[in-house]
């Protein structure tokens, strides 16, 4: 049995579904961003399984999809030192209590 | 020669440094007008032998200074010095000085003495800058000036009643006669278009309608100042101040002011009709006459000399009525002297015995010698009693009539025998009341600088009366001896006066309280002043109170009303602008802002400052976007069905799981 692209462009939309909910509802910030990671490789799945399928000698899907592993490593890394920095500041990372912009 | 402006200067001068000292340094400062006055009495003999010997009216000295420009014509101020000024002068110095001494001793336990130095410095050079006036002008303002010393004077102790009510009752009562002055000087400016004597009175062609108005206005001034009938009332209160301005003020000089105004003035006069001088005549007549049998029935000592006063004023008026300038002056001069000599004489008295009533004096001839003396010499003069001056100058007024020589003049002869006969007779009374008897108290003999002064000025009044031809000559008149009829005619009134005084008081050969109650209506006549004030007050004061309180009443209901009436109004429009502005401005502005409110309390909810209800938010939309993009073009029920849902179960899992 093969494959088809449908199932990886469902298998990507059910994993950015799952980060989509857990970014919006997950009341600690260390877990919203593991939902972004999530939802980026629910995009990088995407990229691959679209290169692959639909232009199989280009590798410019996987190409695309190093560059946005190396971005969200990037990005992981100055969103954990944010939380990290806002944990100092109000010894408490949960989103629902860091509401100070509220008017 | 301009040192002679310094002898109304040095007084002037004298009062300015007074002015702003306190009242202890002020105290201090009691000798400095005497001295002012010492200087002016040198520079007045200066100024007299400057003079000497006189003889016309022309004026050895004068200055002059234009004040303004009125109508193209120079208003100017003058002085000069001329027999008659230079005569004034000594008389004023003399008789300051003497009151300044006697003043000295008077008012050392007064408190505010300093004040009363400083007035009366100020009323001396207001004097002697009267008579060295050479024009109406400057010898109105003078004149003025004295009139608010005399205020200031005779209000001394204002914190009595009659003194205060005495003080603005002689302002007010002068200042009748003043407004006639005011009127005959402008008078005077509209016809002759100056004020200077030599001007006005030698060179300029009276009409004699003009003339009469200029010389009434004059007159009535004169009749303020010298208290003729009818404005004499205001003398006898005037005796409320101290006694030493009493002398110097309203019996020597200030007084005499009118009689001076008159003399001056006297070419004036002739030239008016004819009647102004008989009406100048029949005024002093009246006002001797009345002062006379007033003096008669005083009890209070200076209220006595007040009325003597009158009556002797009365008697230059007649002089002057009858042409008799130099004898209504020389009559000023000696009366000047005896008159403020008596009036000291009454301070000394009133001062020792503590009462001014005359009944319960006496004998202080036994324990004040020199005071009785003085008086004694004062009273023979103002008797006319040979040789006081006061004989002199009588019989000067006397011969003055008899030369005349018309019916009136001989009628007014008769009536000025009949009032010398009543001065020698009321002074006969106080005299025998006050020094015969027995002693009637612990009176004791006055100081050194209260005798002193009256002792001067009894010598002046023992001799004085034998300048008259000298004085007359002085003056410009050729004038001999006294007619030796007329000498005697006089002798026989005021010895006639003084016989009856003997034989009433000193014998008690009349009982004067049997009289009084044999004659009540008579006594009540007399004691009420003939009704005078009586009259005054029901006559005028009361109608200025009536019309004063109907005005009051009048600004109170009508004017106020209207006031009041406008303020009403103009408070309900406001308090309607005001409903206005609360409810309608302010209800929109309120309602506007409450809207506002309301909105910014409902959108504000949404910005909860939770990320992730903005994420939410921000993914509806974004679907809610997605959804419009991709099923537009489809119309297909089912695809959009399809896509409505999947989006619902989003938001409703969404929202599920944040609430």
């Amino acid at each position: 049995m093969t494959v088809g692209p449908v199932a990886f462009m469902a298998l990507a939309a059910l994993l950015f579904c799952i980060g989509l909910f857990g970014a919006l509802t997950k009341k600690s910030a260390v877990l919203v961003l593991m939902s972004l990671e999530l939802m980026t490789n629910a995009v990088n799945l995407n990229l691959v399984a679209i290169s692959r399928f639909v232009t199989p000698a280009s590798m410019a899907g996987q190409f695309a999809a190093s560059f946005v592993i190396v971005v969200a490593a990037a990005e992981i890394g100055l969103g954990l030192a944010l939380v990290l920095a806002l944990y100092k500041l109000r010894r408490t990372v949960e989103l629902d209590r860091i509401d100070r912009l509220r008017g | 020669m301009m040192w002679i402006a310094l002898i109304p200067l040095l007084p002037a001068l004298a009062f300015a440094a007074m002015l702003p000292m306190s009242r202890r340094i002020r105290t201090a400062a009691r000798w400095l007008p005497l001295a002012a006055m010492s200087g002016s009495l040198a520079l007045s003999v200066a100024a007299f032998l400057q003079v000497w010997p006189g003889g016309g009216e022309e004026p050895v000295w004068g200055v002059s200074t234009v004040l303004a420009t009125l109508g193209g014509a120079p208003v100017a101020v003058s002085m000069r010095l001329d027999p008659v000024t230079a005569v004034m002068l000594l008389v004023v110095t003399i008789v300051g000085v003497c009151v300044q001494v006697y003043s000295l001793g008077y008012m050392h336990r007064e408190e505010r003495q300093g004040w009363y130095f400083a007035v009366l410095a100020l009323f001396s050079a207001a004097m002697l800058l009267l008579v060295l006036a050479g024009d109406f002008l400057l010898l109105y303002m003078s004149w003025e000036v004295m009139g608010l010393c005399s205020y200031l004077l005779i209000g001394f102790w204002h914190e009595q009643d009659a003194p205060r009510r005495a003080s603005i009752k002689a302002f007010l009562t002068t200042r009748v006669g003043d407004v006639g002055f005011a009127i005959g000087l402008a008078a005077m400016w509209s016809y002759a278009h100056s004020f200077d004597f030599a001007v006005v009175l030698h060179g300029t062609t009276w009409a004699v309608g003009a003339a009469t108005l200029v010389s009434l206005g004059l007159l009535a001034g004169a009749m303020g100042k010298s208290a003729q009938v009818p404005l004499h009332v205001w003398l006898p209160d005037a005796m409320a101040g101290p006694t030493p301005a009493s002398a110097l003020i309203h019996a020597a000089t200030m007084v005499a002011a009118g009689v001076y105004l008159v003399a001056r003035a006297l070419p004036l006069f002739h030239a008016a009709a004819p009647w102004v001088l008989v009406f100048v005549m029949f005024v002093g007549a009246s006002t001797a006459v009345l002062g006379g049998i007033l003096a008669m029935v005083q009890y209070d000592i200076k209220k006595v000399l007040a009325y003597s006063t009158i009556s002797q004023l009365g008697y230059m008026f007649i002089a002057l009525g009858a042409g008799g300038e130099v004898a209504a002056l020389f009559h000023l001069t000696t009366h000047a002297f005896f008159k403020s000599l008596l009036f000291l004489g009454a301070g000394v008295i009133i001062h020792a015995t503590h009462t001014q009533d005359i009944r319960e004096m006496g004998g202080l001839r036994k324990v004040m010698p020199w005071t009785t003396g003085t008086f004694l010499f004062g009273a023979l003069a103002l008797s006319g009693v040979f040789p006081f001056s006061g004989f002199w100058s009588k019989d000067d007024i006397l011969m003055t009539l008899w030369t005349q020589g018309t019916w009136y003049s001989l009628a007014t002869l008769v009536v000025a025998l009949l009032v010398a006969a009543m001065t020698a007779f009321y002074m006969t009374r106080v005299c025998v009341r006050v020094f015969g008897g027995p002693v009637c108290s612990l009176a004791r003999e006055s100081h050194l600088e209260m005798v002193a002064p009256m002792a001067v000025l009894a010598g002046i009044t023992a001799v004085i009366g034998f300048s008259s031809p000298a004085f007359a000559a002085f003056l410009g008149e050729v004038k001999g001896w006294p007619d030796l009829t007329m000498a005697v005619v006089g002798s026989l009134a005021a010895t006639a006066g003084i016989g009856l005084g003997v034989w009433v008081y000193a014998f008690a050969g009349v009982d004067t309280q049997a009289l009084r109650l044999r004659f009540p209506r008579v006594a009540v006549v007399l004691d009420r002043g003939f009704y005078f004030d009586l009259t005054y007050n029901r006559g005028l004061v009361e109608a200025f109170v009536w019309l004063a309180d109907r005005l009051s009443a009048f600004d109170a209901r009508v004017v106020d009303g209207m006031v009041n009436a406008a303020g009403r109004g103009w408070s309900a429009v406001s308090s309607s602008s005001w409903t206005f502005d609360a409810r309608v401005v302010d209800g929109a502005v309120n309602g506007l802002a409450a809207l506002v409110r309301r909105a910014g309390e409902r959108v504000r909810t949404l910005q909860a400052g939770r990320v992730q209800s903005y994420q939410r938010l921000g993914y509806a939309g974004l679907l809610a976007g997605l959804g419009l993009a991709v099923l537009a073009p489809y119309i297909g029920v089912l695809a959009a069905a399809g896509c409505a849902l999947a989006g619902l179960v989003v938001i409703g899992a969404v929202i599920v799981r944040g609430a």
